[in-house]
């Protein structure tokens, strides 16, 4: 499945139900439908908000395909080269005052998929990220494919 | 999203319905800002009916708590579904705030 969008944080809302929709259909449960929906925000809303050298209208793309059992989704855009596949992680052991309010965004990308990769192709960022649908109870789904 | 607020037990409690992230978090922040009175010592943040939260909206929860702890009070969070829940684990928040399962639960461990 396809998903266009503009650059606009406002439409990352109608693109999860339509990832929604496409896990309920593959039968990926919905923890896992979760993790991948925040992890498309997350790269979405960085490119949108940080990406761009220009105010001006840019295309995003989603990408959502089964491998077996497990799903695979590529993210395109034509912002600034920046690689995903990259991120440390925030101080998670600092304490209230001293902990930094950056660096959330990709580290959750990371810690909720099982691989996240990148290249730049053609003046476009493709993220790549893989995410096994299995139940957080260890239930396997069948491949609904 | 919408947020209601209510005092009661010494705490002030926000409530959260529907989805926080990057696009209505500014919203969020504003509603949050404007409830929080001088004299609120204990501020409880139930996420019971919270959808969905991205890390714009895990951000607001810490300058929030932050701006809370420069004043000597304290934010408190209850009722986060498991997904959320998971999401605030990962991200170090446990040991940031005090989680508790249900206000009750959040409002008893003040009387403690």
């Amino acid at each position: 499945m396809k998903i266009s969008l503009n650059n606009d944080t406002g439409e990352i809302r109608g693109a999860a139900e339509r990832i929604d929709a496409y896990c309920a259909s593959h039968g990926v449960p919905a923890d896992v439908a979760y993790a991948i929906n925040l992890a498309v925000d997350e790269l979405l809303t960085n490119t949108i908000d940080y990406g761009y050298d220009d105010d001006g209208a840019h295309g995003l793309e989603i990408v959502l395909r089964m491998d077996g059992s497990v799903v695979v989704v590529e993210v395109a855009d034509d912002a600034r080269p920046f690689d995903s596949s990259r991120t440390t992680a925030p101080d998670t052991a600092a304490g209230l005052e001293e902990r930094s309010i950056g660096g959330l965004g990709l580290f959750l990308v990371h810690e909720l998929m099982d691989e996240v990769g990148y290249r730049r192709d053609g003046g476009r960022n493709i993220v790549t990220l893989r995410k096994r649908a299995v139940a957080a109870g260890g239930r396997r789904v069948s491949d609904s494919r | 999203m919408k947020v209601t607020t209510e005092r009661q037990g010494g705490a002030l409690s926000i409530c959260v319905d529907g989805r926080i992230d990057g696009s209505n978090v500014v919203e969020f922040e504003e509603a949050v800002r404007a409830a929080i009175g001088d004299e609120d010592v204990v501020v409880i943040m139930d996420f019971g009916n919270l959808l969905y939260v991205s890390s714009a909206g895990l951000r607001a929860v810490l300058l929030t708590g932050k701006r809370l702890r420069g004043r000597k009070s304290e934010l408190v969070l209850c009722s986060l579904s498991d997904p959320i829940r998971k999401v605030f684990e990962i991200s170090g928040f446990d040991k940031l705030f005090a989680i508790h399962p249900t206000r009750g639960e959040a409002l008893s461990s003040l009387a403690d």
